[in-house]
């Protein structure tokens, strides 16, 4: 039982700290839009400087003048557009088995032919010892919520890439929306076999996309990366190249607030809303320096964000699709006629993930299908003690 | 009317003694209302069309307006269409087995997902050869029952090739289902109209 009291107490707590952090910000991001645009010229520079340094936060690389805007393209009249976006059941020891499920939603809409759309999900079962269980430095431990979610993300793409094969061959132009990052950090510290696995999945899958030529792009709502502004950071410390941010000399005259903290805690999304005025822009292209990228190849992420009038939504790309100006407008039209069409959100998106979606209600239903077939099966079958007592309180 | 080479008007969802719900096979393509429809099961079930409704799949998702006529609709947003469905509710009026025909509701109600078909003219023709069944639509406190009335003898009128002597049998029915409730009786009578 929640103590509402208690809870309510602490949260008028966070509420006035929130609002605090909320006034020092504003300053703070003022000061980063003055940063972007003292670097307008000499962008050279600051990329330089940025290559020469070695910082401790996560620093886009600056290929372009920070400040630029690009005009939002007229999106093609006839374009397919494809999602995904998957949802789980977790593992749980608790249950009836051991097993997890993870429901792939795929949407197909051709747009400006009449032609029927797809919308539909497809639910995998896994079960078997080596779905269940990893190896990791010569243990094995059971699969746990953190990777069915990474598998989850790796299935969401490949499924994505083939769906390509549904868009009508000719000349028909398409775009590939995936829901979320298109970089797979959370992969640094897993098991090797896991990681290498899951790796190859996804670089196949982006194989894929740029052999049926079809941009794939990671939409990003409400993202609270900061790269961007980690860029102007390094540019704000006075050594010529910034040392390892641990044995940080300044700190020696400024031992709590460095320079580079005066725009510290600045989101991107905050910093391009000053920068993009008008809905439907977006930003120039900035190059990810997340570590699991060394391991990308040419399939490197690149990052760009678009004033898509509700929000200033953060857009990852493949270096393939960066580097091609055609597909890069292509992706830019496509994203904002998707949100005007979803009214805030891409309708893929959000149709993909109606679909993908397992409620509460899906949950029950599963776990009683599976006792059921097991009760018919001539499965012995057992839920703990722990989840009994969920179910049916004593007084 | 439809001749048996025709698929499927709908699919039964919701069925019950007296009534049944169909999901129409084509968005907006309901069997229309006051048509006469079956179920080809044993026995055969007659039944009569009184509402059509076309809502969202969903409960907790309401259809919102665009502004945009529906061939816009289908090139820009074609996902609305696969959201929607359209449903028809038909009234039981009768069956028919090796010994006969019917008009009264049978022992079972059709099954859950037994296909709905358009009657021919001459089941209809069969069917409607004594007026008795004009009774229970007409006393069915939940459907519109004189526009119901109306439709199913102007539809029964047509499927025996717009002969009279049917118009005058069921005219006489209705003098005798609406007793002496004239105004009624002449404003049914009037709506006929063929």
């Amino acid at each position: 039982m929640l103590d509402h009291i208690a809870t309510k107490q602490q949260i008028n707590l966070m509420v006035r700290d929130q609002r605090t952090v909320q006034r020092a910000s504003g300053n703070k991001l003022e000061r980063a839009f003055k940063e972007a645009r003292r670097w307008t010229v000499d962008w050279q520079d600051l990329a330089d400087k940025i290559a020469r340094s070695k910082p401790a936060w996560l620093t886009a690389e600056i290929v372009e003048p920070v400040t630029l805007q690009r005009a939002k393209p007229e999106r093609p009249a006839e374009i397919t557009v494809i999602a995904t976006d998957g949802s789980q059941l977790f593992p749980d020891r608790h249950e009836v088995a051991a097993c997890y499920l993870i429901n792939i939603g795929i949407i197909v809409f051709h747009y400006g032919t009449g032609e029927r759309p797809i919308l539909t999900s497809t639910p995998t079962l896994f079960y078997t010892e080596d779905q269940l269980f990893q190896e990791w430095n010569g243990k094995r431990i059971p699969v746990n919520a953190d990777m069915v979610g990474i598998l989850r993300g790796v299935m969401e793409l490949e499924k994505l890439a083939d769906l390509t094969s549904e868009i009508p061959q000719s000349t028909r132009k398409a775009v590939a929306l995936s829901d979320g990052t298109l970089i797979d950090w959370t992969l640094e510290g897993k098991p090797d076999d896991f990681k290498n696995e899951m790796l190859s999945r996804t670089l196949a899958a982006f194989e894929q996309f740029e052999k049926e030529k079809v941009p794939v792009a990671g939409y990003i709502s409400s993202s609270n990366s900061a790269d961007v502004v980690n860029a102007l950071r390094v540019g704000l410390c006075p050594e010529d190249h910034v040392p390892a941010c641990e044995s940080c000399p300044q700190r020696a005259h400024h031992p709590d607030f460095p320079p580079c903290t005066a725009i510290e805690g600045v989101y991107d999304r905050a910093l391009f809303g000053r920068i993009l005025k008008n809905p439907g822009e977006r930003s120039v292209l900035f190059g990810s320096t997340s570590e699991i990228l060394k391991e990308y190849g040419k399939h490197r992420i690149f990052f760009f964000y678009v004033n898509v009038g509700f929000e200033i939504a953060r857009i990852e790309v493949p270096a393939w699709v960066a580097k091609d100006a055609e597909m890069m407008s292509l992706v830019h039209s496509v994203i904002n006629d998707q949100v005007e069409k979803g009214k805030g959100y891409p309708i893929v998106l959000a149709e993909a993930h109606e679909k993908a979606v397992v409620r509460g209600g899906d949950r029950e239903l599963f776990y009683q299908l599976l006792s059921e077939t097991y009760v018919r099966g001539g499965v012995r079958s057992e839920i703990s003690r722990k989840n009994i007592s969920k179910r049916r309180l004593l007084i | 009317m439809a001749d048996k080479a025709q698929p499927h008007v709908g699919e039964v969802i919701e069925s019950s003694t007296a009534e049944f719900s169909a999901e129409s096979r084509v968005l907006h393509g309901a069997a229309p209302f006051g048509s006469y429809v079956k179920i080809d099961s044993y026995p055969t079930i007659y039944a009569i069309v009184y509402n059509v409704s076309t809502q969202s799949i969903e409960p907790n998702r309401r259809p919102t307006a665009y502004g945009k006529t529906e061939d816009e609709l289908r090139l820009e947003q074609p996902q609305i269409f696969e959201l929607l469905r359209t449903e028809f509710t038909c009234l039981i009026i009768g069956y028919e087995d090796e010994t006969g025909i019917y008009q009264n509701l049978p022992p079972h109600p059709p099954k859950i997902h037994n296909f709905v078909h358009f009657c021919s003219a001459e089941e209809i023709a069969n069917f409607t050869d004594k007026a008795h069944y004009l009774r229970p639509i007409f006393s069915q406190a939940r459907v519109p029952s004189d526009d119901l009335t109306i439709a199913a003898i102007r539809n029964a009128y047509h499927a025996r090739g717009e002969n009279g002597h049917y118009l005058v049998k069921a005219g006489k029915e209705v003098a005798r289902l609406v007793k002496d409730d004239y105004d009624r009786l002449h404003s049914i009578l009037e709506r006929i109209h063929v």
